[in-house]
Order: structure tokens, then C-alpha cells, then sequence
């Protein structure tokens, strides 16, 4: 398909990844909110593993899909990348303070800007993209 | 699961932090006030906050399922169950047949520790509304 061949799967991918970091900072937005609420265990979206195993897995073999976005792929099907969701992990921070809240600031505000910086670059990367379509569409002038 | 779900996280917690600071604003406003509608000095108050996951909608439900975002409530406010602080002030028309004062339990120096931690939980969650409003912003861009 032409599509396929014009936009490979770079921008698929980056799709992926600006995907996954919005939800990623949904997640991180959750646990500054509940900074100051005692019990509460802060939680984050993982996802690289996942993503760079479905991108090395989509290069070495044939991409066959498998028929729900949610089934497990078979032995030697190729995890897509559509596939991908990321897991909810609880973070292991250190001790929770005296009301059991595992919440430190630092660590997720350190998350939250490495998060955007990431998504920024992907979203730059993206219109790069565009911008060398366009480019040669429009013959280099 | 979008960027305005994330405002709203933030935003929710942003208003629970304005009412724990208004609680604080009238712990301190009322720092020696001794009579009070229910009788007695003031107690001093307090917001209980509760983690709530984010209502409606069978997607949300089942991010729910998965441990997913929680925004923060404010479930209750309490009373400080310490006893008044007693003075020895016989001229005070509130004064004990003994000549003590009951006056309020608050701790005026506690009050502004949790003032500041109050400022910067607010702050925090200001600038996780601004990084979401700057990537959607960012995505925008896309194309131009």
C-alpha cells in the first residue's frame, strides 16, 4: 500500500509514544493530586520495555495481527504495536511517611518533566516528518 | 484518557488544596476566639482528603480495573479532638469559676508549617496543569 510505504512505521510508532506519555502524565497529575492524601501509594504507566520489544519484534518477522487489539499473540506472531497499553505499576519509593502516603514530590516532578520533554521530542520528531513529506511532495522548493 | 483528564486531576486538587488553606485561614483568624456558636473556644479544623477514582463512563471503569488515575477529594472536615488550652485569666468574662480560660487548641507555628505545605502542593499541581496544557498545545503545532 502506498500509505504504508510513505509513512513506514515511524509514525506509527511515534503515535505509540505520544499516545502512551498522555496517559503517562494522567497518571503522574494523579499522584501530585494525591500528595497530601494519607494511604495513598503513587502508581505509574510502564511501557518502554513493551514498546521497543513490539518495534524489534514488527522488524524481524511478517506483522500478522492478531484479531482483537487485546489477544495475546501467539507464539511467534509479532506483538504489534497497536497492542501495546503499557502496565499500571505501583512505584516502590521509599518509606511512606508516618499516614502511609508513598507520594515524593521530587521524584514526580523529575517524572513529570523527563515525561513531557520525551513527548515533546517525539511530537518534533513527528512534524520533521511531515515537514520532509511536504518537502518532496512540493519538488524541494 | 486525554490531556483534559489529567487537567482534571489536577484541578481537583487544586480545590482541595483551597479549602484545606481556607480551613487553615480561619484556624488562624480564630486563634484566641473563645466563644463560639456550638459553645466553648474554637477547635481547630481539619480536611480529611480521600483518593476517588474518576467517575463515569465504562472506558473509565475499566481503567479503574487496572489501578488507573485517582483524582483526590475532600471527604470531610474534622475537628481537633485535643482539649482547649487553659490560661489562668481571671478578669476574662469567659473565665472558669476557677479563673482559667479555655482557649482554642490551635498551634499558631503548626498552622504556617501546613500553610507552606499547602502553597507548594498547589504549586505542584499549577504546573502539572501547565505541562498538559503545553504538550496539547505542542500537538497542535502538528502540521502547521
Amino acid at each position: 500500500m502506498l500509505a504504508d510505504k510513505l509513512f513506514g512505521s515511524t509514525l506509527e510508532l511515534l503515535g505509540k509514544s505520544i499516545d502512551l506519555r498522555a496517559r503517562k502524565h494522567s497518571m503522574i497529575s494523579g499522584n501530585l493530586a494525591n500528595a497530601e492524601t494519607p494511604g495513598y501509594t503513587p502508581s505509574t504507566l510502564d511501557f518502554e520495555a513493551e514498546l521497543k520489544h513490539a518495534v524489534q519484534t514488527k522488524k524481524g518477522k511478517g506483522n500478522s495481527t492478531p484479531p482483537h487489539p487485546r489477544h495475546i499473540p501467539l507464539k511467534g506472531q509479532a506483538a504489534e504495536l497497536e497492542a501495546v497499553r503499557g502496565r499500571v505499576m505501583e512505584v516502590p519509593a521509599g518509606p511512606a511517611g508516618r499516614d502511609g502516603n508513598g507520594v515524593e514530590l521530587e521524584a514526580e516532578m523529575s517524572r513529570m518533566m523527563e515525561n513531557q520533554i520525551l513527548y515533546n521530542a517525539s511530537v518534533q520528531i513527528l512534524a520533521k516528518k511531515f515537514e520532509g513529506l511536504k518537502t518532496a511532495i512540493r519538488d524541494g522548493r | 484518557m486525554d490531556f483534559f483528564t489529567a487537567m482534571d486531576v489536577s484541578a481537583s486538587a487544586m480545590s482541595a488544596e483551597r479549602t484545606r488553606m481556607n480551613l487553615i485561614s480561619s484556624n488562624l483568624a480564630n486563634a484566641h476566639t473563645t466563644r463560639t456558636a456550638e459553645g466553648g473556644a474554637y477547635r481547630r479544623k481539619d480536611a480529611v482528603f480521600t483518593a476517588t477514582p474518576l467517575a463515569g463512563g465504562f472506558r473509565n471503569a475499566l481503567e479503574r480495573a487496572g489501578g488507573g488515575v485517582r483524582k483526590v477529594a475532600v471527604s470531610g472536615i474534622v475537628e481537633d479532638p485535643n482539649p482547649p488550652r487553659l490560661q489562668y485569666d481571671p478578669k476574662h468574662p469567659d473565665a472558669d469559676p476557677q479563673g482559667f480560660v479555655g482557649l482554642p487548641n490551635v498551634n499558631v507555628v503548626e498552622e504556617m508549617a501546613d500553610m507552606i505545605t499547602a502553597t507548594r502542593a498547589y504549586e505542584a499541581n499549577v504546573n502539572a496543569a501547565q505541562a498538559a496544557k503545553n504538550m496539547a498545545l505542542k500537538t497542535l503545532e502538528l502540521g502547521r
